[in-house]
């Protein structure tokens, strides 16, 4: 009964995001809104890595856009630099990032709470250094990187980008619903609960927390690519580490262990950004603190989950009041 | 004596200067319902902690159906078919009554992120088994009415249930519970004896450390008792009642 609840839940989201997103980007939007709209779908594909990792997992990482800025800087200087097809380029830059995320997986988690956050952050600070020394561009970065095509269709256009990166992100959204409920899932989630009993049914708690952050990891990284063959220029600045606190935000406000809420996370704080906190500069931070403290302290399990228990109250009032009428009805 | 399960030869545990268990030689029968007994401090939950691998003895060695334990991991251990459950239960909140012992099923299932991720169909056999014998733990311990409820909403004497099923659904040969009778009231400790009975009687070993001496003496076929860390002596429940160094451990020795 509840498992079907739950799965009428899970279907008329899907159907209601298709129906947003072929709607979405035609005409008569300003233009400028199918960009950001690509964004969202870009940072949507991070934040839902994060929620495996912190709202499932319960293991935080502050250094999420390292990771994020690896594959789109892979992308860009193997497509650039070295006439390496997009597509290829990207396939390369995932493997590398995950198998970065993986090596320094097993020694990052065996730190835990503070521990871990402070190291993720360390790293996520080294990295976006390295990204302004080392890699070609230096503080500029890297123009000119060349669009993802399919035969001689190019994703030139901002509306064809759209379809592309929103292809993506359902496929990693889908992907990461499939997971959490699954026996891979419910070993994550344990591993949340009580690593010692975890590890008592036999759950293998390193290696699981090391997979998911390599997951997580390629997700950010898939995401960079798109980012880069979208944007066609990228500097370290896009991958600071204000970024992996921006990325920890979406996934609060969607809710942490919600996957789908990562959309309106990313959605929410993606409109903010580029909309309404435009004249706000550095006055900006500030906000996205405020909104962070607030969704804390009202909806601790984020707005998703918020809003569907909103529905269920609303719903259970109908339904109440539907009896009230009946019951007059019967009686009069 | 017939073959043991579990043994344990000089097994002896060190936290700096504290010596927590000390050169303990044991036999677990198979088939059997064991109890570790001693007085708070004894080293029984360390015991414990020794057997299921949450550390590392400093000296000594585990056999468990005569193969060495010393190098598994406790997750392996776990594999390989010892479950526990612990004195402060560590239930999972994050999730359903149904979905804590689902997960007490991962030893015994394989499918991974591949098969999960993309819903291939050995994810959905796989799935399907689980569900159907998470059912029968639940059913067991009698917790059916509860299973779509969050564990950490049930009272105490049934999350102690439910921890029980959650390790039995790793379908282990060897099942070590830590203070089961603990906070639960006469009526609960009697499902409890019930229950302990007739997971020995599914053919699995049961070592059950314990305060309450009405339940041990009642149900445990072999009793062991630990003081300071030392084994200071075991037997049948009558023998036990009856043995001076086992009281003097109890009540307190007369200083000469």
């Amino acid at each position: 009964m509840l498992e079907r609840v739950k799965r009428k839940w899970y279907y008329s989201v899907i159907v209601s995001l298709l129906v947003l997103l072929i709607v979405i980007p035609f005409d008569w939007f300003p233009g400028h809104y199918t960009t950001i709209m690509v964004l969202i779908g870009i940072n949507t594909m991070v934040t839902v890595g994060l929620c495996l990792l912190l709202g499932y997992t319960g293991q935080v990482s502050l250094g999420h856009a390292a990771f994020y800025g690896i594959g789109a800087y892979f992308s860009a200087v193997l497509s650039k630099t070295y006439h390496l097809n997009p597509w290829l380029a990207m396939l390369i830059a995932a493997i590398a990032t995950g198998a970065f995320a993986y090596v320094i997986g097993y020694p990052i988690f065996r730190l835990k709470g503070n521990y871990l956050a402070v190291a993720t952050l360390a790293l996520g600070v080294i990295v976006y250094i390295l990204f302004g020394k080392l890699a070609p561009g230096g503080p500029d970065g890297i123009a000119g990187i060349p669009n993802l095509s399919i035969g001689g269709f190019a994703f030139d256009t901002w509306f064809k980008r759209y379809f592309l990166v929103w292809g993506f992100c359902l496929v990693v959204l889908l992907i990461s619903q499939n997971i959490v409920n699954s026996r891979s899932g419910r070993a994550l989630r344990a591993i949340h609960g009580s690593e010692a009993a975890a590890e008592s049914i036999g759950i293998n708690v390193d290696r699981f927390k090391v997979k998911i952050f390599v997951l997580s990891c390629v997700y950010a990284s898939l995401a960079g690519s798109l980012l880069a063959h979208s944007m066609a220029h990228i500097s370290p600045s896009s991958f600071d580490p204000m970024v992996s606190v921006i990325v920890v935000v979406m996934a609060v406000m969607g809710g942490l262990a919600s996957i789908w809420g990562a959309v309106f996370g990313a959605g929410i704080v993606v409109m903010l950004k580029h909309e309404l906190l435009l004249g706000f500069g550095e006055l900006e931070i500030i906000i996205y603190g405020l909104i962070l403290m607030l969704v804390m302290i009202f909806m601790p399990e984020g707005l998703f989950v918020w809003l569907k228990s909103s529905y269920v109250k609303l719903k259970e009032l109908y339904i109440r009041w539907r009896l009230g009428q009946i019951r007059r009805g019967a009686e009069t | 004596m017939s073959e043991s399960i579990l043994e344990t030869r000089g097994l002896s545990k060190a936290f700096g200067g504290l010596i927590a268990v000390d050169k303990v030689d044991m036999a677990v029968e198979t088939g059997k319902i064991t109890a570790i007994i001693g007085p708070n401090g004894a080293g029984k939950t360390t015991l414990f902690n020794l057997i299921t691998g949450v550390y590392p003895a400093s000296s000594g060695d585990i056999f468990f159906q005569g193969k060495p334990l010393k190098k598994e991991h406790a997750h392996t251990r776990a594999t390989l078919g010892i479950a526990r459950t612990f004195q402060n239960v560590l239930l999972f909140g994050n999730m359903t009554v149904l979905e804590n012992i689902m997960t007490g099923q991962h030893p015994r299932s394989r499918y991974g992120f591949l098969e999960s991720a993309f819903r291939l169909p050995k994810a959905h056999r796989e799935e399907e088994t689980i569900s159907l014998n998470a059912m029968k733990y639940l059913n067991l311990v009698g917790l059916g009415m509860h299973a779509e409820q969050n564990a950490l909403s049930l009272p105490l004497g049934q999350q102690k249930l439910l921890a029980i099923a959650r390790a039995l659904a790793t379908e282990p040969k060897l099942v070590l519970l830590d203070e089961p009778g603990a906070g639960l009231n006469i009526l609960e400790k009697r499902e409890l004896s019930d229950l302990i009975h007739r997971i020995r009687d599914m053919g699995i070993s049961v070592i059950l450390v314990e305060h309450d001496m009405p339940l041990v003496m009642g149900i445990a076929e072999w009793v062991i008792v630990l003081d300071t860390g030392k084994k200071i002596a075991e037997g049948t429940a009558a023998q036990i009642q009856k043995d001076p160094k086992v009281i003097a451990a109890y009540l307190g020795e007369d200083e000469d």
